[in-house]
C-alpha cells in the first residue's frame, strides 16, 4: 500500500464517517475528565468489556476520542472553579481561574478550547509527519536528562517565590517534603508514612490536587456571595457571543505560543513515563520566562492559560508514537488501548506500520478529526459552561466538596484519600489566608517525587557518583538551556531598565561606563 | 520468610486439616452435595486485588472469574488496593475482611511474596495461605532487539569486565532474584536499576539506558520484535518459539535453582479455611475445574493472557512454590534491600 496524499485524505475522509462515534465519545470525555479522579484511563478500563466486542477501528477510535477530549474536559473546572480534573490540568487554574474571578470565565473557556484543539491538531500532524524521528526521542531522554526537564518544572517555585521570597521558597519546600513521603524508589524503604500504608506509594495526586485548590477554594468562596464580585456578575450574566470570540482571537493571536508549547508537549509525551503534569508546567514556566509580562503572569493572562492547555493536549498525540511505533505505551491509557489492540490481534511496534498502515496512521486520524469536531462541538458551549460561575456560593461549595470528595474515592477507592483531600484542603485553605501560594505546594508535590525518582535512578546507575548529571552531551545541552531561562528574565530586567534610562542622567556616569 | 520456610508440609497439612479432610469426603462421595452449594455462596464473592484495575492480574481475575462464576452460581466482586507493590491488598484483606470465605485475594506470588522477606507485613504470615494457582509465567533476560549482546555468555562476559546496570521492574521481584543468581554462579556484576513496573522495564531495555532487563516472559513476548530474549529462568522454556530459543537458566549454567515464576493465584485466610471446611473444599474443588475448563484457556487468551503458561496448582503447589521462592529471596536479602 502507497503512503501517500490520496491515502490520507481517504483515510480522513473514512475517519470522518464514525462521526457517530466520535461526537458521543468527545462529550463522554468532557464529562469524565471534568470529575477529579475519573479520567480516560479508567473510564476505557471501565467500559473495556464493551471496548472489547466493538469492531477493531471503532474500539479504537472511541478511545481515541475519549482520550483526547478528557484532556480538554479536565481544564474546564480548573478554570470555572478552581479544580483541575487531573494532574495535568493543574496549572491551568494558575491564570484560567483569575480570569474567571475577573468575569473573564467564557473568554477563558474559549481560550483554552482553541488552545487544546489547535495545540492538538498540530501535534497530531507533527506525530504523523514525523513519527520514526520522535519516536527516537526515547532513546535520548534517559533519567539524567529527565532530571534537567523536571529541574525546568520546578524552577517555576523560583518564580512564584520572586513575589514573596520567603514564603514562596517555604511553600515550594513544603510541597517537596510532602512529595518525598512514601517507599523510596529503589529500595521502596518507607519514609514519612507516619505509620500509614495508603502513604507507601507516596502522597496520592488527586487528593492533594483537589485538595489544595478546590476544598480550599470552596472554603474561601463560602465567604463570599459568588465565586464573582456583584458588577462581575451582572457582566456574566449579560454576556453575548462576543466574549467567545474574543477569546478565540486572543488564543488565534498567540498562534505562535501555541505552536511552541504544544511542540514542548509533544516531545514531553513520546518520553516513556513522562506526562502531561510535567509537560504543562514546564510549558508554564517557559511561557512566563519568555514573557514580555512575566508580572502578570497568575492574575489571569491569556498566555498563562494557553501555555499548559496546548501543552497537555500536545502530550496526547506524543504518548501514542511509542506505543504504535515501538510497542512501549507512553502512559497508563496507551498502555490500556494497547491491551485492547493486542485482544484484537493487532500487535503493536514497528512492524504495524509496514502490516497495518491504516491502522496504524488511523488512530492519529482520529486524533486528528477528533479535534476537529471538538472545536465545532464544544466551542459554542463556552457561554453556557462559564454560568456556571453564577450559582450560588450556598450551592456551589458544597457541590464543589462532594465532588472533590468523590473523586478523590475514585482512583483508589480508600476512603484515606477522602480524609487526605479534605485535609489538604484545610492546609490550602490557611496557605491561601497567609499568602503562601498553593500552587508552590503543589508543584513541589507533583514534580517532587519524579525529580527523586529520576535523580536516584541516575545515582544507582553510577554507583552514586554525582557527576553523571553532566556525561551526557544532551544533558549539557539542556542544563545550559536551562541555566539561560533562569537568568534569562533577571538579564532582560537589566536590559529594559537600562533602555528605559532616561537620557539626562549625569554625565560623569555615562561616562564610566563608556570607558568600560 | 520463616513462616513458610520453616514450615513443613505435613505442619502445614495439619493446619489446614479440615479443608482437607472435606475434600477426600468429597472425592469419596464424588462432589459437593447440592444442599452445600445451594447455601454456598448465597451472595457474591468479594476479591481484594493487589494490582490496578486493568492490569495483568486484574485480566487474568476477570479470566478465571468468567468461568469460574458459572460453577459457583455467583459473580465475582474484585476492590484494587495497588499500594506499596500489593502490600496494601495483604493488610487490608487480613485486617479487614471477613474470614468466611466469601473474601479471597488474588495475588501475584512471586514478588509479593518476596516483599515479606524484604519487610515482614503486620500480620502473622501463619494467618493466610494461597490455595489456587492460575498460571505460572516465567522470569527472563532481554535485550533490545538491535543490541550487541547476542548471547547470555556476550552479557557474562561484559559484566565481568564492568558493572552492567539491569532494568527490573522492581528490587523484591523473582526476575532480579534470577539475575543476582547468575552473578553469584558466573562472577560477572549487575546492577539491579528497579523502573517501576513491566512498561518502564520494556522500555529501558529498548531505549538503551539499561545494557539489559529482567522481566516475566509474558511481558517480554507481548513486546514482540523490539525485544530478544537471552535466558530464561524456567526447567523448560514451554514458549520457546517466541521468546528466540533462549536457553534455560539451570540448563546453561548447570544451576540448581527453583524456576523463577510470577505466579498468580488465590489466598484465603487460614481463619477461614478452619472454620468453614465445606465451603472452602467446594471453592477448591470449583477452582480446579474452572482452570482446567476448556473455556478458561480462550478467556485467558483474550485476556491477553499466556495460554501455554495456564498451570493449575493447589495448597501444596503454592506451598511449595512459597517456600523456595522465599528461600532464594532471603538468600540475597542483602542486595535486593540495600543493605549489601
Amino acid at each position: 500500500m502507497e503512503i501517500d496524499l490520496l491515502f490520507f485524505i481517504n483515510l480522513f475522509l473514512d475517519t470522518l464517517s464514525y462521526w457517530w462515534v466520535i461526537v458521543p465519545s468527545i462529550f463522554l470525555g468532557l464529562i469524565v475528565g471534568a470529575i477529579p479522579g475519573f479520567s480516560a484511563a479508567n473510564t476505557i478500563i471501565i467500559l473495556l468489556p464493551f471496548t472489547l466486542i466493538m469492531e477493531v477501528e471503532v474500539g479504537l477510535i472511541f478511545m481515541i476520542a475519549l482520550y483526547s477530549s478528557s484532556r480538554m474536559g479536565a481544564g474546564i473546572p480548573a478554570i470555572l472553579v478552581n479544580i483541575p480534573g487531573t494532574a495535568g490540568a493543574a496549572a491551568t487554574p494558575l491564570d484560567g481561574y483569575p480570569m474567571t474571578k475577573s468575569g473573564r470565565g467564557q473568554q477563558a473557556l474559549a481560550i483554552s478550547f482553541v488552545s487544546s484543539t489547535l495545540g492538538g491538531l498540530l501535534t497530531t500532524v507533527l506525530a504523523i509527519a514525523a513519527m520514526p524521528i520522535l519516536a527516537k526521542v526515547g532513546f535520548y531522554m534517559h533519567s539524567v536528562e529527565m532530571v534537567v526537564v523536571m529541574l525546568f518544572g520546578i524552577s517555576l517555585i523560583a518564580s512564584i517565590a520572586a513575589k514573596d521570597t520567603l514564603k514562596g521558597l517555604i511553600a515550594g519546600f513544603f510541597g517537596l517534603m510532602i512529595g518525598s513521603i512514601g517507599a523510596d524508589h529503589v529500595y521502596a524503604t518507607p519514609r514519612g508514612t507516619f505509620g500509614f500504608l495508603e502513604f507507601y506509594d507516596g502522597v496520592p495526586l488527586i487528593p492533594a490536587l483537589v485538595g489544595l485548590f478546590a476544598v480550599s477554594e470552596a472554603l474561601l468562596v463560602i465567604e463570599g456571595e459568588s465565586v464573582l464580585v456583584k458588577k462581575k456578575q451582572i457582566e456574566e450574566d449579560h454576556s453575548s457571543w462576543n466574549e467567545t470570540i474574543i477569546g478565540m482571537k486572543i488564543a488565534f493571536k498567540h498562534w505562535w505560543h501555541i505552536t511552541w508549547n504544544s511542540l514542548i508537549g509533544l516531545v514531553v509525551g513520546v518520553i516513556p513515563g513522562a506526562g502531561a503534569s510535567i509537560a504543562s508546567f514546564v510549558a508554564y514556566q517557559q511561557s512566563r520566562t519568555y514573557s514580555k509580562t512575566p508580572e502578570l503572569y497568575g492574575t489571569g493572562h491569556p498566555p498563562g492559560l494557553i501555555a499548559p492547555e496546548s501543552a497537555n493536549n500536545g502530550v496526547t498525540s506524543g504518548t501514542l508514537i511509542p506505543l504504535l511505533v515501538l510497542g512501549i505505551p507512553g502512559g497508563a491509557t496507551a498502555a490500556i488501548m494497547m491491551v485492547v489492540l493486542q485482544y484484537q490481534g493487532v500487535n503493536t511496534g514497528p512492524r504495524l506500520f509496514l502490516d497495518n498502515p491504516t491502522l496504524g496512521y488511523g488512530v492519529f486520524m482520529a486524533m486528528f478529526v477528533t479535534y476537529l469536531f471538538m472545536l465545532l462541538t464544544i466551542m459554542p458551549l463556552s457561554r453556557y459552561m462559564s454560568r456556571v460561575t453564577l450559582i450560588s456560593t450556598v450551592y456551589m461549595s458544597p457541590l464543589i466538596i462532594s465532588f472533590t470528595l468523590i473523586g478523590s474515592y475514585v482512583p483508589r477507592t480508600y476512603m484515606f484519600d477522602m480524609y487526605l483531600a479534605f485535609a489538604f484542603g484545610i492546609i490550602g485553605y490557611i496557605a491561601r489566608k497567609t499568602g503562601y501560594h498553593v500552587a508552590a505546594i503543589l508543584i513541589g508535590v507533583i514534580l517532587g517525587p519524579l525529580l527523586e525518582q529520576y535523580m536516584l535512578r541516575a545515582l544507582k546507575m553510577s554507583d552514586g557518583d554525582v557527576m553523571v548529571l553532566f556525561r551526557s552531551d544532551l544533558a549539557n545541552v539542556l542544563w545550559i538551556v536551562l541555566v539561560v531561562t533562569l537568568s534569562f528574565p533577571y538579564i532582560m530586567k537589566k536590559f529594559r531598565s537600562r533602555k528605559d534610562t532616561p537620557p539626562d542622567k549625569p554625565e560623569g556616569q555615562e561616562n564610566v561606563f563608556a570607558k568600560d | 520468610m520463616s513462616a513458610f520456610k520453616n514450615k513443613s508440609r505435613r505442619q502445614f497439612l495439619i493446619e489446614t486439616a479440615g479443608s482437607a479432610a472435606t475434600l477426600g469426603m468429597v472425592s469419596a462421595f464424588g462432589g459437593i452435595s447440592s444442599a452445600q452449594a445451594a447455601s454456598f455462596p448465597d451472595h457474591n464473592m468479594d476479591v481484594v486485588v493487589g494490582t490496578r484495575a486493568g492490569g495483568g492480574a486484574d485480566r487474568a481475575l476477570r479470566a478465571v472469574s468468567s468461568v469460574w462464576k458459572d460453577y459457583l452460581n455467583t459473580n465475582f466482586e474484585p476492590a484494587y488496593f495497588p499500594g506499596a507493590s500489593g502490600r496494601v491488598a495483604y493488610e487490608v484483606y487480613m485486617g479487614k475482611r471477613d474470614p468466611d470465605c466469601y473474601n479471597l485475594l488474588f495475588g501475584n506470588m512471586g514478588p509479593e511474596l518476596l516483599n515479606w522477606v524484604v519487610k515482614k507485613p503486620t500480620f502473622n504470615l501463619d494467618d493466610f495461605m494461597y490455595f489456587g494457582r492460575v498460571d505460572t509465567d516465567p522470569c527472563c533476560v532481554f535485550v533490545k532487539a538491535d543490541s550487541k549482546y547476542r548471547t547470555i555468555d556476550d552479557l557474562v562476559a561484559e559484566g565481568k569486565k564492568r558493572k552492567l546496570n539491569v532494568g527490573t521492574s522492581r528490587m523484591a521481584h523473582p526476575a532480579s532474584v534470577g539475575i543476582l543468581a547468575v552473578g553469584e554462579k558466573t562472577g560477572a556484576q549487575f546492577n539491579l536499576i528497579p523502573l517501576s513496573g513491566g512498561k518502564n522495564t520494556v522500555a529501558g531495555a529498548v531505549t538503551g539506558e539499561m545494557d539489559f532487563s529482567v522481566l516475566t516472559s509474558g511481558s517480554v513476548i507481548a513486546a514482540g520484535e523490539a525485544v530478544r530474549t537471552l535466558l530464561v529462568f524456567n526447567d523448560e522454556n514451554v514458549m520457546a518459539a517466541k521468546l528466540n530459543n533462549a536457553p534455560t537458566m539451570n540448563d546453561h549454567f548447570g544451576t540448581d535453582i527453583p524456576p523463577l515464576l510470577s505466579a498468580r493465584a488465590f489466598g484465603i485466610h487460614v481463619a477461614a479455611v478452619n472454620k468453614y471446611p465445606d465451603r472452602f473444599a467446594l471453592l477448591q474443588e470449583t477452582f480446579k475445574k474452572s482452570v482446567q475448563d476448556p473455556a478458561f484457556a480462550p478467556a485467558f487468551k483474550k485476556a491477553k493472557g499466556t495460554p501455554e503458561y495456564i498451570n493449575y496448582g493447589g495448597i501444596e503447589e503454592c506451598r511449595k512454590y512459597a517456600e523456595e521462592i522465599t528461600e532464594l529471596g532471603a538468600r540475597f536479602k542483602s542486595m535486593l534491600s540495600g543493605k549489601a
